[in-house]
């Protein structure tokens, strides 16, 4: 979908597991993109 | 599976039940079915018979209950890959005990895709043990006592069903090729389909990495794919990535810049 609204798009081989087995950097996800299920504790 | 369920029907159910609970596909409501027709006939015996079903469910669930407080996500995931969309599994279920909460247990094992997910779910979502049990039983006794119910009340109409079977068996062997050439054909659209997808370039890590070394990193966007449902609490992403939700593409490509390469991953 992407492609054909004209975004020149790649994709990662292996995604984020093969970035970390790279050892390539990461950062933790920012609190307010994380949708946290809720408890019943 | 009607004449089986007369032979082994305690033994079948349970089989079938435990199957279905800890999350492989078994048709189980259909030997539910087949059982209840079986007590109509007093091939079985009901009380019996529920409670094959009811001790299989609750069984199975404890176990997944447990592996879903103790493993969490890594068992999520798993279960969700062997599903047949992974991607609105975990979201599907999740937005289920968003809306309705704790009942989610009692209805769960009616919604396709959600039944196999609540037990682990709660466990992940740390519900007190006990409450697990009360709201699964009474899942587990409605879903058991209803369809043992259509088996029973509809036991003259699966026989009539049986008989056509046999009377028509070249007509059956015509709808069963039929059904066959359909699915079939179902699998090579699937199939092309997927081929499209993979018309978009793939990068190797290094290659990306290197990219990023470079002056050219600017023209860079690293975009995030993993639906929200994925993310947990300390979770990591690429760094300097932005997230997009995959199911609100519509929306979210309205804030993406034209300038740049976009590398989408996901897990």
């Amino acid at each position: 979908m992407l492609r054909e609204k004209g975004f020149n798009t790649f994709v990662i081989v292996g995604g984020l597991t093969a970035w970390r087995k790279a050892g390539e950097p990461v950062e933790s996800v920012p609190e307010n993109d994380l949708v946290k299920l809720p408890t019943f504790s | 599976m009607f004449s089986l369920m007369a032979r082994h029907g305690y033994a079948l159910t349970f089989a079938l039940l435990l199957a279905e609970a800890i999350g492989l596909p078994f048709p189980a409501a259909i030997a539910l079915v087949a059982a209840g027709a079986a007590v109509a006939a007093h091939a079985l015996w009901g009380p019996y018979v529920l409670l094959a079903a009811v001790a299989a469910l609750l069984l199975g669930d404890t176990v997944q209950f447990w592996l879903g407080r103790y493993m969490g996500w890594a068992l999520l995931g798993f279960l969700c890959r062997v599903s047949i969309n992974p991607e609105t599994c975990i979201l599907r279920s999740a937005e289920s005990f968003y809306k309705r909460g704790k009942v989610t247990l009692v209805i769960a094992k009616f919604i396709p895709g959600v039944n196999t997910m609540a037990a682990p779910l709660a466990g992940s979502m740390k519900m007190r043990f006990w409450q697990f049990l009360r709201l699964d039983f009474a899942g587990a006794l409605g879903y058991t006592l209803t369809y043992l119910a259509v088996g029973y009340l509809s036991r003259d109409f699966l026989a009539a069903i049986l008989r056509g079977f046999h009377a028509a068996g070249r007509a059956m062997e015509g709808v069963i090729v039929a059904a066959l050439v359909v699915y079939a054909l179902y699998r090579v659209v699937q199939y092309r389909k997927h081929r499209m997808y993979r018309v978009v370039p793939r990068v190797q890590v290094q290659e990306l990495a290197a990219r990023l070394a470079s002056e050219d990193a600017s023209h860079v966007l690293i975009v995030d794919v993993r639906s929200h449902g994925y993310y947990d609490s300390g979770g990591a992403r690429i760094k300097n990535s932005i997230r997009i939700e995959p199911n609100n593409l519509e929306e979210e490509i309205k804030n993406l810049p034209k300038d740049k390469d976009i590398y989408l991953y996901c897990t």
